[in-house]
């Protein structure tokens, strides 16, 4: 960034811009939290799943601009998200509450995404979305937490909450701590 | 403005472009936030990389593929643009291409159309075929819309998908008619493309899709042009046709000069065209009179000189143009049309620019003159003085191979230049760089010198030949140094001092000359040495056998050659003497079943070879009245493993003097024993049993060995009419000449001279010329004239002379 635009961005005149990356198995919701997001948000009738990943762009009431990769969750997709590790400021990870027999799956992706090079040098923060808790019958974000092992990350910060998708509640929560997280 | 910035400083920016650096740049597709500008400069870099040939590995391209596909959170346009185009050069380097789907879709619904184009181009890039169904929502839309950059991209992508996605493609069949009516000229003719692609193997669909168009619904002449062929392949397809030339005539007064070449283009064309339907083609070209016109009607005066005739005055102010394409195809097109007289004004108009046209062209001309000569054989001087001049010019293989075969068709077909045109070859063949050229060019000395005046002028160019080339060419000139010393007796005693310091040779080359043939020579010749005894009596060369065959059908010399020396093993049968002539091989089972039994007739005194067990024959027709006797020879008889090949001999002794056609019935007997599968054992006891063969013929043919007669003419006239016979046949069965002369080849065994054996696919008449031995020593000549008629078949007059009037009889009936 030019000296002139980040004296403007620390002044607040203009917004600075960060990279997300959003990760977490197919179907787990995630393309829908991003178009709920989005300032011009048409709303969708149908999600179709993401054949690879998206780039979307939405201004939040913190100063900052999020540029977000949904990244598709499908299985052979997995191993690409690596690729972008290097340029994000935070992650976040959307769990589907409602799939409890996935849950495992979930935790694995999570261990080896840890585990990576790349994130292990680079203590950026994660946030965990217990996506679907509209779904009854759901597991709650401690539990969640419990299914994931996340008392077990230890060396950087992070923080669940309960998030619907498709009215958007709670996805708000989960970003305030984000841009408490990520100002200088 | 920034595109004017690079054009400028296009030499130093992309001068010296390194990959690595180029690569290391692209880290700033990486930085955040973005800046368009240098993203986009160094994706330029990168591409043009690419289009310079430079490889990228895989590993290198799928991390700039990725790097690339962050640039997706950039809005800006020209960005996105240079991001498609690289996306489709890595597409089918990098891996996980299909990651950017997503992100493409989605630009197919982004508001700009220039984007929205390219976005599909790209995406149709990355699919593969299991994919496809995904996108087939946004391309079927695609086709359809109304901005012609779009939908004319959305087709052009589905013709790419449409190779491995058939089906998929197929069924968008109606989108694609939408839009062929398109207002869009490129839409309309990248519409029609498609659509034929999809229709292309229902011949009726297609019919009905060009006479629809063909009413004038369409705008664009690039259309009209795909139509033009469309049309042009279909009346090709059935002969004759002639249903849709209206159309192709009615396009020459298109008003788009495109359309109207691209009409006539078709019409010269045609098969077996007409003067009258040519006429308004070549009127339309005259008009034009571009390049292409020029080519399309230098190639339509090589079968229809006539034709192209009336453009000769507007032909004549084209050889000077200072485009040199156009002036080689003027002139020799000209060449081709006009007469005698400007034979030397043309020739001295092109020899004055053959050094600044390409090679391509070089080949237009020679081929010019190849039909020149033949036409005007009094020129035959200039033509040849040409090509040799041409011949000593820098040049490709193909150029020079031009230049060879014209002058072998001068010295084919023009006797009288033959002399003058060798000695050219001479001289090339000396400092030739192209090892097939010159084996061609020796094997055609060996041929044509020892029948030309002189013939030990060329002797000292061909044994350069052997001691300064390769092991090829070597063999080549060591072949021809044996054509020279079969026919010239005079020059017998050099040659055979040259040949044997030839032998000195290390083994490679004899090997080399060994598999080019001249073994039986080469043979004689070792015994000769060999056996000092022998030496009292000069060489006896009358006592080789001039067969060529073995030159122009290795496989047949190599089978009598291993027939030869597997009876030579056999006492009994080596008493018989040299072998005469090894038959066809003739399957006397199916098969499939386990005896197969292969013959050969061998005809000092005929034997029989046989596989496998014992095989009984009977006499079961003959034409003779004298009865032969059968000899039988069992040299072994195997107990079991009956797949395992051997040769059974049975020998048939013919009475002296007495050929017999016959008729042979065969039984193979033997003995069988069970197996013991586990073992292989087989049991003690056994049973008789036999098979009944196919009966086997031994007919005319195999009496004669097929002999090769230099100047067919000349012997022709020497045996005399007083031993000619003549019959007349009619082979209604047969439907062609070529046909027919395959037959008789067959037939009669005999050897094909003068290049006799070759006719042109529709040729109505033809003359055969054949030559052979039969038994016993006497030469016969036959010379078949042949003509064909839907009609009657193939009217055949066969005239054999030899100064055996019964063999002369016997041959002539054979046909029969
Ligand atoms: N009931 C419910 N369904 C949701 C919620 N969020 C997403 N979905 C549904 O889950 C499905 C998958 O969503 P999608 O965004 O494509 O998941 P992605 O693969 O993670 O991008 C869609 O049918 C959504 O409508 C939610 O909070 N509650
Ligand atoms: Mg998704």
């Amino acid at each position: 960034m030019g000296l002139w635009s980040s004296f403007l961005t620390s002044l607040g005149i203009i917004k600075r811009k960060v990279n997300i990356l959003l990760v977490g198995l197919d179907n787990a919701g995630k393309s829908t939290i991003i178009n709920g997001l989005k300032v011009s948000a048409v709303p969708q009738t149908e999600v179709v799943p993401t054949v690879g990943f998206n780039v979307e762009t939405f201004s939040t009431q913190h100063r900052l601009t999020f540029t977000v990769f949904d990244m598709s969750g499908q299985g052979k997709y997995r191993d690409l998200w690596e690729y972008y590790y290097p340029d994000v400021e935070a992650i976040v990870f959307v769990i589907d509450a409602s799939d409890k027999i996935r849950a495992c799956v979930a935790r694995d992706e999570l261990e080896t995404m840890l585990q990576n090079k790349v994130l292990r040098d680079r203590k950026i923060p994660i946030l965990f979305f217990a996506n679907k808790m509209d779904v009854e019958g759901g597991m709650s974000p401690s539990e969640c937490s419990g299914a994931l092992g996340l008392e077990e990350i230890k060396d950087r910060n992070w923080t669940i909450c309960a998030t619907n998708g498709i009215t958007g509640q709670g996805v708000g929560v989960g970003l305030d701590w984000l841009a408490e997280e990520l100002k200088y | 403005m920034s595109l004017k910035r690079d054009d400028e400083s296009d030499q130093s920016l992309y001068a010296n472009l390194d990959k690595s650096t180029v690569l290391q740049e692209a880290r700033v597709f990486n930085e955040t936030p973005i800046n368009a500008r240098k993203c986009r400069a160094t994706l330029t870099k990168i591409l043009y990389l690419i289009y310079q040939s430079e490889r990228l590995q895989t590993k290198e391209a799928t991390e700039t593929f990725f790097s690339i596909t962050k640039l997706f959170q950039s809005q800006d346009i020209p960005l996105r643009q240079a991001v498609y185009l690289l996306i489709k050069e890595l597409s089918t380097v990098a891996e996980d291409v299909i990651m950017v789907t997503a992100s493409l879709s989605k630009d197919l619904t982004a508001k700009s159309e220039i984007s929205k184009a390219n976005a599909i181009r790209a995406l149709c890039k990355i699919t593969d075929a299991s994919m496809i169904q995904g996108i087939e929502r946004f391309l079927k839309q695609a086709i359809v819309d109304k901005n012609h950059a779009i939908s004319s991209a959305a087709l052009v992508s589905s013709l790419h998908l449409f190779g491995n996605s058939k089906d998929v493609v197929r069924r968008w069949a109606n989108e694609v008619q939408e839009s062929v009516n398109s207002k869009g000229g490129i839409t309309q003719y990248h519409a029609l493309g498609l659509l034929y692609q999809i229709r292309q193997h229902d011949r009726m669909a297609v019919i009905k899709l060009v006479q629809s168009l063909s009413r004038g619904t369409l705008r664009s002449p690039l259309a009209y042009c795909m139509l033009v062929r469309y049309t042009a392949k279909i009346m090709d397809e059935e002969e004759g046709n002639r249903a849709m030339y209206e159309s192709l005539e009615g396009w020459l007064r298109h008003r788009n000069e495109m359309v109207v070449y691209e009409a006539a283009r078709a019409i010269c064309n045609m098969r077996d065209v007409t003067p009258k339907e040519l006429f308004p083609a070549v009127s339309a070209l005259q008009l034009m009179l571009v390049f292409a016109a020029i080519r399309t009607l230098n190639k339509l005066a090589l079968s229809n000189p006539a034709s192209v005739a009336p453009c000769n005055l507007d032909m004549e102010n084209l050889i000077t143009d200072t485009n040199r394409s156009i002036a080689t195809y003027a002139i020799t097109t000209l060449l081709k049309t006009g007469n005698e007289a400007s034979v030397d004004r043309l020739m001295k108009q092109i020899t004055g620019f053959m050094s600044e046209i390409s090679d391509d062209f070089k080949i237009i001309v020679v081929d010019a003159i190849r039909s020149l000569c033949l036409k005007f054989p009094a020129k035959q001087g200039v033509m040849i003085n040409f090509l040799s001049n041409i011949l000593r010019d820098e040049g490709g293989y193909e150029f020079k191979r031009s230049i060879v075969e014209a002058i072998f068709d001068i010295i084919y077909h023009i006797p009288e230049a033959k002399e003058y045109a060798l000695s050219h070859l001479c001289e090339f063949i000396e400092d030739c760089e192209f090892t097939k050229l010159a084996v061609r060019i020796l094997h055609l000395l060996g041929v044509e010198g020892p029948k030309s005046a002189t013939p030990s002028k060329f002797i000292r160019y061909i044994y350069n030949r052997i001691i300064l080339e390769n092991a090829t060419v070597k063999a080549a000139a060591v072949s021809a140094m044996g054509h020279f010393a079969v026919e010239v007796p005079e020059l017998r005693e050099r040659i055979r001092v040259l040949l044997t310091r030839a032998l000195d040779d290390n083994d490679d080359e004899v090997r080399d000359r060994e598999t080019f043939s001249w073994p039986t020579l080469e043979n004689g010749l070792v015994n000769y040495l060999a056996h000092p005894e022998l030496q009292r009596a000069p060489f006896d060369i009358a006592a080789i056998p001039t067969v060529t065959r073995c030159v122009a059908a290795p496989g047949s010399a190599d089978a009598q050659r291993a027939y030869a020396a597997a009876m030579e093993k056999i006492p009994e049968l080596a008493m018989l003497g040299d072998i005469f002539k090894s038959s066809k091989p003739v399957e006397l089972t199916e098969s499939e079943t386990e005896y197969v039994v292969s013959f050969n007739c061998r005809n000092t005194i005929n034997d029989v070879v046989l596989e496998n067990v014992s095989v009984a024959m009977t006499v079961e027709a003959t034409t003779t009245s004298s009865q032969p006797t059968c000899h039988w020879r069992e040299p072994w008889r195997p107990s079991t493993r009956i797949r395992c090949p051997r040769n059974i001999y049975v020998v048939y002794k013919r009475n002296s003097n007495v050929t017999p056609v016959a008729t042979f019935g065969n039984t193979l007997k033997f003995v069988v024993k069970d197996c013991d599968p586990a073992t292989g054992e087989a049991d003690e006891e056994g049973y008789e049993d036999e098979y009944l063969l196919e009966d086997l013929e031994l007919t005319t043919a195999d009496y004669i060995q097929p002999t090769f007669v230099s100047d067919f003419g000349r012997t022709w006239e020497q045996v005399g009419q007083q031993h000619e016979m003549v019959e007349a046949f009619e082979l209604s069965a047969i439907t062609s000449v070529k046909d027919a002369v395959t037959k008789i080849i067959d037939i009669l065994g005999m050897e094909a001279c003068d290049g006799s054996y070759s006719v042109k696919d529709k040729a109505t008449t033809h003359t055969l010329l054949l030559a052979g031995m039969f038994v016993g020593g006497i030469g016969a000549l036959v010379r078949c004239r042949m003509a064909y008629d839907a009609s009657s078949g193939v009217t055949l007059e066969i005239a054999c002379r030899c100064e055996d009037p019964e063999v002369c009889e016997r041959i002539v009936n054979s046909i029969v």
